[in-house]
């Protein structure tokens, strides 16, 4: 029996989808059989950043309207054999074709097929976000350090813990810039954490590559030397149950030079 | 009690003088026509003249709003008394009702989040933060373990008495009873020495705030605290 869990934020472009399709590769990466609902009816693009538009064939409003079956609307990612799956949104739909016992009812058939099932949430606190939370056992919720996505992840955080059947939400911050937390010209972890005060999930640092990987189809995560593929893997992880530490942003490298000097200035 | 009123009153009404004005003293006992026909009588005597100040005096007998209104009008409307103040020795059930709600605390422990309201009818005390967008209000006194970063408002049914009282005030808007201040100048300074903090309506009718350890001057009456040595 596998989990569903609902990637949310309350503002849109703070990343639910580039993290929904990391986090979901991440997972097949450690062998884990994952499908992924896109839930963004109308406004549909999880497809495009797993490179997989091109094979839609039936979507999510076909399955729950009964044109077809669930293994037909699935889309199969080939470069994980068996472990990938895409429920794609429709298009020609909107928000209000769906309702929450609906969804509910579906992600529950599928629980059984998958070891976890990843919700892509619109951005929002209506029809659409309810429709996402429906069928979820678990929330995580997705931010970045500026103080209006902080608010809406706070907004969101409360209308979550007021869903009985889910668990405490969880925090991933994304596109942290350190430069900028160091300068204090951006809210750092800590403020965020002890401000929204849930548990925080994991970090992911900006990083350009995201976006070119997210226009060629191909999840950042699959690059293992990229910053931004680590932060997702190490939240993998932990949602696989491991403790990971959580990671250092790497400062600048100091050159032959600077380490000479810190060598002779430290003590 | 009750007899010793009554047993005084020998007379439906009383008229009275003292330090402060006159005092009518309505007998609880009779019927209530009754005591109006004879209050208009007494305040009509040309003995009673001058402009004085009344208080009336109602003993034991519940009266209705129109009831009040009607006895004050007769006094008026016969003489030229001026009616100051009522004094009554009974509430309903429900008004009593209502002054112990008023004054029961209630707690919430927990977060107010942006877009939640939690309203209590007495005081509130919050154990958490209230964080930027998240609303608390009271009909009494508004108490805040943690920070208070949103919307605060205290005394919501009028009482201008009321405080809010916070270990971290930074909060964005504070009203007390009609009064409302946005906390955009003040927040610079309080950004520097935020902890600790109450904020009261001065009589002057601006929300001042103050160190929490001046609350014991400014509103004594909010420690219900007796004995001790």
């Amino acid at each position: 029996m596998g989990e569903a869990i609902v990637i949310t934020s309350g503002k849109g472009g703070v990343g639910k989808t580039t993290s929904t399709a990391n986090l979901g590769t991440a997972l097949a990466l450690q062998g884990k059989k994952v499908c992924l609902i896109d839930t963004d009816i109308g406004l549909r693009n999880l497809d495009v950043i797993l490179g997989l538009e091109n094979r839609i064939i039936y979507d999510l409003i076909d399955v729950l309207e009964g044109r077809c079956k669930i293994h037909q609307a699935l889309v199969k990612d080939k470069r994980f054999e068996d472990r990938l799956f895409l429920l794609p949104a429709a298009q020609t739909a909107d928000k209000n074709d769906v309702n929450p016992e609906q969804m509910k009812e579906l992600v529950d058939s599928m629980k059984e097929d998958y070891d976890f099932i990843l919700i892509d949430c619109p951005a929002g606190i209506e029809q659409g976000y309810k429709n996402a939370v429906a069928g979820a056992d678990r929330a995580i919720v997705v931010t970045t350090p500026e103080i209006s996505a902080v608010r809406d992840a706070d907004r969101i955080i409360g209308l979550l813990e007021l869903e009985e059947n889910l668990d405490a939400p969880k925090l991933i911050i994304n596109r942290i810039r350190p430069h900028l937390m160091e300068a204090g010209d951006a809210l750092d972890v800590n403020e965020i954490t002890t401000h929204l005060s849930i548990d925080l999930l994991g970090i992911v640092p900006d990083d350009e590559r995201v976006i070119s990987s997210s226009n060629r189809g191909e999840p950042v995560v699959m690059d293992p030397s990229n910053p931004a593929a680590l932060g997702y893997r190490n939240i993998a992880r932990r949602l696989l149950g491991e403790s990971v530490p959580l990671m250092t942003m790497d400062k600048p490298k100091a050159g032959m030079f600077g380490k000479l000097k810190s060598i002779f200035t430290s003590k | 009690m009750k007899a010793q009123v009554t047993g005084f009153l020998k007379n439906i009404v009383n008229i009275k003088g003292t330090n402060k004005g006159l005092l009518i003293q309505l007998n609880d006992m009779t019927s209530y026509t009754e005591m109006l026909d004879e209050l208009k009588k007494k305040v009509s005597d040309p003995a009673l003249e001058g402009d004085a100040e009344v208080q009336i005096q109602l003993a034991n007998r519940h009266y209705s709003q129109e009831q009040l209104d009607e006895i004050k009008k007769a006094i008026q409307d016969n003489s030229k008394l001026k009616v100051i103040g009522t004094k009554c020795d009974v509430v309903t059930v429900e008004e009593c009702n209502r002054m112990i709600s008023e004054r029961q605390s209630e707690t919430y422990v927990g977060i107010v989040r942006s877009g939640q309201v939690v309203r209590a009818k007495g005081d509130l005390v919050v154990i958490g933060d209230v964080n930027p967008n998240g609303r608390i209000e009271a009909g009494g006194n508004v108490y805040v373990l943690g920070r208070l970063k949103g919307i605060a408002h205290a005394g919501a049914s009028g009482n201008r008495e009321a405080v809010i009282a916070a270990s971290w005030l930074e909060a964005t808007h504070l009203m007390i009873a009609d009064e409302i201040e946005t906390m955009t100048d003040e927040l610079d300074s309080l950004l520097e020495q935020p902890e600790m903090e109450c904020a009261y309506l001065h009589t002057s009718g601006k929300i001042i705030i103050d160190r929490l350890q001046e609350l014991r001057f400014l509103r004594p009456q909010i420690s219900t605290f007796k004995g001790g040595s």
